[in-house]
């Protein structure tokens, strides 16, 4: 029994002394990054092959949802791994800077590339790509002249004809945050009830789903994300294409503050091992050609203002956004669900 | 070579007993049987000596070493005991030759000797076989042959015979206390068939609750029997009661327990004590029949007689020599 | 000493020589084992002396009810769903002589291999508009009828349908091996079968049937992918929320508190089930044979039959089958066939060394000498109870707490800088799999494990042999096939497994169902077939096999 705990210690000791060497190694000329993500997307992975490409520096990649990406960093503390954190909203980057999870970078690149809302203000993250959360109505129901903002989503006219997804997305929590930061906490809570009310079913299924049901006329708006529309119109499937295809794209507030967009985005964390990889790798991200391949794969909106958005993107037309710091959505997200709890939204 | 001192077993706790202050000694070389009703600690009484179960209090010493107390147990491998199973245990998996060789495995001739061991139990020849195509009997031979293989000090047989039918019990029982006194080893048997016990042990031994309320040669225990409740194990005896008594005209020790056998009953002869009875049922036994009666008082009793053809009224009687005696 | 009586034996400084008699090293090492597996259970549990965190009021006031309504409502419902198809079938496959029963008895069971949260994204892509059933109503000309599966009742739908098997194998095991002299007495007695079944069979096979049953509400109860995706709120959801959306670990810790209370008065009353089967329980007895009613009945009941197998498996496995056509080109390339042998060997892996704490745990408890450690080694199964992420993140307090003291000891006396050693390595994730799946590999060893008689291994010590080498020579050989089967539930349950995956893998390091999920997550539903499908293919080889052990057994 003795021998055997004696030879387990050395073992362990062996193995942390091989772990340690490995970490001087990187100390002095590291080879690697370590990215924590929860994008996870094909297209991701090419950008990350052709970063080792380039730059001969090896991505480390952990997937999983934000909030155990958080969770699992703050509990690492300052042995955590993680070069950067990669999330698809700023409230998940907010949370991470006010957990202390983030550091401020300067680079210039970035500083140069991506517009002043759509980053940190103390450059602890910067935006990667854009959505916008917008309405998809069914062509053949509903004049989009009758549209006009999200606020009028609660007006009873639109009673029973409105499909929404659950409470638990983020999407929606960082919408009804902007909506706290715009209108106030009451507004916002009278505006969720309202829309409780109009909502043609209980919130479930995701954004593609909430399409679907327009098309097939259990209601008709849908409050969902750019992005997905483009995915449901290149789906594999021929009958999500058709059901792409019934339903017009509208954008909000265009007469006002513009149309809400969320965005995903990226830091570099506070105990950052290799923190140089960490901010090439990020400048590499926002560079036109990483920014193209984001474009044009994914449906989503580059932040680099040098690339053109995907054809069917273009198709759409350009919007005014929401210019609203997106720092402020995150410090509203947990107001936002608590709200949501409130107003009975599933 | 074997002392139990004042051996104390619950298992819950104190509540109650499966075995309260039990002391014997046992002689190398004697063959002693614990006879008793299943639940009354016999088997519990085995496990401790073999060290499979631990004392609550009591002491056990083996060979002049104190095995099991409440601060000391040696481990049952470590005992040299061999132990008999009433299911036999054997292990299923292996053929006959590695089941006797399993407790000798660090000898150099271990196939020798088990081959040796199984031609001692009448089984050579069968080396390969496998237990599951063995008969009850054979299984037990083995099961000896097994045990006896690592020449134990003392072996232990719980039950030996109870999985076995009539015949093959006696047959059974008499070759393996032929075994047994080859060997010369000293043996502890449990059972709860008095016959098994009477005709081979040198010493007897009665658990009634957990408790030993007789320990003698087999001899003095039939004909001295310390309670009715002994007396009644080795065969049908009936209690002379106060009604009894005065139905026999027989005056007895008021202070005293008084009981008959029923083979020291006599029907139609003269004794000493006797009375009459008119017979209310016969029940024909094959050796004998038994016979429901009713004494002249009213008393019923039940005997059974060898005679086949009984009368419908009798007389019947005995000798105050066969009586026996209860102090206390 | 003689008048000394039981108030001597029974006395404390008796008591603690004894304690220390029997204390030997078997006691110490159950002891160990048990806490090493209670340890991150431990660490959550100390947290909730820290009180909960401070939206605890309002999700009592907005959530709660709909937590507990819908979680009670899921154990109702999935409780009734899953009798009727896990108990009438066993019955059916056991009594009676049908077409292709042989293939039907393991097709029950292939179910299980198919991840719960899998099967309602199958059915929510068959239900839903443009969806498989209203293409197929479109080839026969018929209007489509929706049926919405996406509310509570589909999703006790999906989740009794995909579990029911644990009942179905539970219940079967009885009726194979214990009903057949209770039916032939009964029926002697002029009962007829219908009657014999609920008057006499369904009672003395209660707690079989509980045994399985309370596997089924725990892995409902523990349930977060379907719930989610069918926009159910339920405890595990509630969990997640709390800990993530609202930003309290505390709130959440507080939740999965209340959930483990539910979870373990189901326990208690499957332990209080157990305890009275023991006087039930008799000698085995098998039907002498299946009875055999005419063809065209023989035909009906294979119809019946059918039925649990086709919603539970075929269907879903056609859907995903479907959606696999349609994304073949995109998803299957040369990584993806590594990444399944990394999900292989990560869950065979696991399963190895699952069931080597299992077994030492069960026999390093059968031979420590005190009863209160025997009593105390049943804790080790508890982590089955406890939702995967609350496990994973009572992994991470006790490894890290250990890294961080390596770290110090390396950096002070070796003056070298080393990195987390055993956070983020396959080491704490096959740790927590243990933790969670131990429950998995006990049962199957420990019920292999009662049928060896107690006299073979004590035979074997009385013939010179100690514990160890007892248990490698006689008892080992004699529950290889309880070995064999925990192997197998262990390596499929973790070929399922994901939010504790999601939480503990190793960079470099990916598994099927963690890559089905991120597909579902990202709303590519249909990419999440073919990982799917692999992780069916799988578990299905290993489920068939494990049929044929419970058969022979």
């Amino acid at each position: 029994m003795k021998k055997t705990l004696i030879g387990l210690l050395a073992l362990t000791l062996m193995f942390s002394c091989k772990n340690s060497e490995e970490k001087n190694t990187e100390d002095q000329e590291s080879k690697e990054v370590n990215v924590y993500t929860h994008r996870h997307y094909e297209s991701d992975q090419e950008l990350f092959k052709q970063f080792e490409e380039e730059t001969g520096i090896k991505v480390n990649v952990i997937n999983a949802s934000a909030d155990e990406l958080i969770q699992k960093m703050s509990m690492e503390g300052e042995q955590s791994p993680a070069d950067v954190l990669i999330t698809v909203d700023a409230g998940r980057l907010e949370r991470a800077k006010s957990r202390d999870l983030l550091q401020s970078i300067e680079s210039e690149v970035l500083e140069n590339t991506i517009a002043s809302h759509l980053k940190d203000q103390d450059n602890h993250w910067f935006s990667l790509t854009k959505r916008a959360r917008v309405i998809a109505y069914a062509k053949d129901r509903v004049n989009p002249e009758e549209l006009s903002t999200y606020e009028d989503l609660a007006s009873e006219k639109w009673n029973g004809k409105l499909l929404v997804r659950s409470s638990g997305n983020i999407y929606n929590q960082s919408l009804m945050a902007s909506l706290i930061v715009n209108n106030g906490e009451e507004e916002a809570k009278k505006w969720a009830e309202a829309v409780v009310e109009n909502m043609a079913r209980s919130p479930k299924g995701n954004d593609r789903d909430q399409v679907k049901a327009v098309v097939a006329g259990e209601g008709d708006l849908a409050i969902v994300n750019t992005y997905y529309i483009g995915k449901l119109l290149n789906s594999d499937d021929p009958e999500e294409v058709k059901a792409g295809e019934k339903v017009g794209l509208f954008f909000p507030n265009q007469d006002g503050r513009g149309t809400h967009i969320n965005v995903s985005g990226a830091g570099v964390a506070r105990y950052a091992p290799n923190k140089e990889n960490a901010i090439k790798f990020i400048e590499f991200l926002v560079s036109e050609e990483a920014q193209k391949i984001f474009a044009h794969s994914n449906y989503e909106y580059p932040v680099n203002e040098a690339v053109e958005p995907a054809a069917l993107l273009q198709e759409w037309g350009d919007f005014k956004e929401d210019t609203l710091n997106l720092s402020q959505l995150g410090q509203n997200n947990k107001k936002a669900v608590m709200l949501f709890d409130e107003a009975g939204w599933k | 070579m074997l002392i139990v001192d004042s051996l104390s077993k619950s298992f819950d706790k104190g509540k109650s007993f499966a075995l309260k202050e039990v002391s014997f000694k046992l002689a190398q070389g004697d063959v002693c049987a614990i006879v008793g009703e299943s639940g009354s600690g016999k088997t519990t009484l085995v496990r401790l000596i073999a060290g499979l179960e631990r004392p609550d209090g009591g002491s056990i010493i083996l060979d002049g070493k104190e095995v099991s107390s409440i601060k000391k147990l040696v481990a049952p491998e470590k005992r040299n005991i061999g132990l008999v199973f009433q299911e036999y245990a054997l292990f299923p998996h292996f053929d006959l030759l590695k089941n006797v060789m399993y407790g000798i495995s660090k000898l150099k001739n271990k196939k020798a000797r088990a081959k040796e061991m199984l031609e001692l139990v009448g089984l050579s020849g069968m080396e390969h076989r496998y237990p599951h195509q063995l008969s009850g009997g054979q299984q037990q031979r083995v099961a000896l042959a097994r045990a006896l293989a690592p020449n134990p000090s003392l072996l232990i047989l719980d039950e030996p015979f109870s999985n076995l039918d009539a015949m093959l019990r006696m047959q059974l029982r008499s070759q393996v206390f032929e075994i047994i006194k080859k060997t010369g080893v000293t043996a502890i048997f449990v059972t709860h068939d008095t016959q098994d016990a009477l005709s081979v042990a040198d010493e007897i031994l009665i658990l009634q609750n957990g408790k030993i309320i007789q320990k003698d040669q087999p001899a003095n225990l039939y004909i001295k029997p310390s309670s009715i409740y002994v007396a009644s194990l080795f065969g049908n005896t009936i209690q002379l009661n106060k009604e009894m008594q005065t139905a026999f005209d027989c005056p007895l020790n008021p202070k005293c327990d008084h009981a008959i056998r029923n083979e020291n009953l006599s029907i139609n002869e003269e004794c000493e004590y006797v009375t009459h009875a008119r017979v209310l049922k016969k029940t024909f036994l094959g050796t004998g029949t038994q016979l429901l009666l009713k004494l002249d008082n009213g008393q019923k009793i039940s005997v059974v007689t060898k005679e086949r053809e009984v009368a419908d009224r009798i007389k019947i009687g005995f000798n105050s020599t066969d009586l026996l005696e209860f102090t206390g | 000493m003689k008048q000394a009586g039981s108030s001597d034996i029974f006395s404390l400084k008796a008591r603690l020589n004894r304690l220390k008699r029997d204390t030997n090293r078997w006691s110490v090492l159950t002891l160990a084992i048990v806490g090493f597996i209670a340890l991150p259970i431990i660490s959550i549990g100390v947290k909730l002396f820290a009180g909960p965190g401070e939206t605890w009021g309002h999700l009592v006031d907005n959530l709660l009810v709909d937590y507990i309504g819908n979680s009670f409502f899921l154990v109702f419902f999935c409780s009734l769903l899953v009798l009727l198809f896990g108990v009438s079938s066993a019955w059916l496959v056991s009594r009676f002589e049908f077409p292709f029963r042989k293939q039907l008895e393991w097709l029950l069971i292939l179910p299980l291999a198919i991840p719960s949260y899998i099967v309602a994204y199958a059915y929510a892509g068959i239900f839903d508009y443009g969806g498989s059933l209203e293409l197929l109503l479109r080839v026969f000309d018929i209007d489509f009828f929706r049926i919405d599966m996406m509310n509570k009742f589909g999703l006790a739908f999906v989740l009794s349908i995909s579990l029911f098997p644990y009942v179905y194998v539970s219940s079967r095991a009885f009726f194979l091996n214990q009903a057949g002299n209770l039916l032939e007495a009964s029926t002697m007695l002029g009962i007829g079968e219908f009657k014999s079944f609920f008057k006499l069979i369904l009672p003395l096979a209660r707690p079989a049937i509980i045994a399985g049953l309370i596997l089924v509400l725990m892995e409902v109860l523990n349930d977060y992918g379907a719930a989610q995706y069918f926009g159910v709120n339920t405890f595990t959801t509630g969990i997640f929320r709390a800990w993530f959306a609202l930003e309290e670990p505390e709130t959440a810790i507080y939740l999965s508190a209340l959930l483990i209370a539910i979870v373990f008065a189901l326990i208690l009353f499957e332990k209080w089930q157990r305890k009275n089967q023991q006087v039930a329980s008799q000698k085995a007895s098998k039907f002498s044979h299946r009875k055999e009613f005419r063809k065209p009945a023989q035909w009906l009941i294979f119809f019946v039959v059918l039925i649990p197998v086709s919603f539970g498996f075929f269907i879903p496995l056609a859907q995903l089958i479907y959606w696999a056509v349609l994304t073949a080109g995109n998803v299957f390339d040369f990584d993806f066939l590594l990444l399944s042998l990394q999900s292989f060997w990560i869950a065979f892996v696991t399963a190895v060394v699952t069931v080597i704490f299992a077994t030492l745990l069960i026999y390093f408890a059968k031979w420590s000498s005190i009863n209160t450690v025997k009593s105390i080694s049943k804790l080790g199964i508890l982590g089955y109870a406890i939702p995967g992420a609350v496990v994973a993140i009572g992994i991470m307090i006790p490894t890290l707490a250990l890294d961080k003291w390596i770290i110090g000891i390396m950096n002070d006396y070796f003056g070298i800088s080393a990195g987390l050693l055993i956070n983020g390595s396959l080491v704490a994730l096959v740790y927590a799999y243990a933790v969670r799946f131990l429950a998995v590999a006990y049962n199957p060893i420990e019920s292999t494990g009662l049928k060896v008689s107690k006299s073979i291994p004590d035979s074997s010590r009385m013939l010179g042999m100690g514990n160890f080498r007892t248990f490698l020579r006689v008892e080992f050989p004699l529950i290889k096939t309880g070995i064999l089967s925990a192997i197998i539930l262990v390596f499929i349950d973790v070929m399922k497994e994901l939010p504790l995956t999601l939480i503990l893998k190793p960079f470099h390091i990916n598994t099927l169902a963690v890559k089905a999920f991120e597909y579902a997550s990202d709303e590519m539903v249909m990419e999440a077939a073919i990982p799917s499908l692999f992780i069916i293919f799988t578990a299905a080889i290993p489920v068939i096999f494990l049929n044929r052990l419970l058969i022979k057994d």
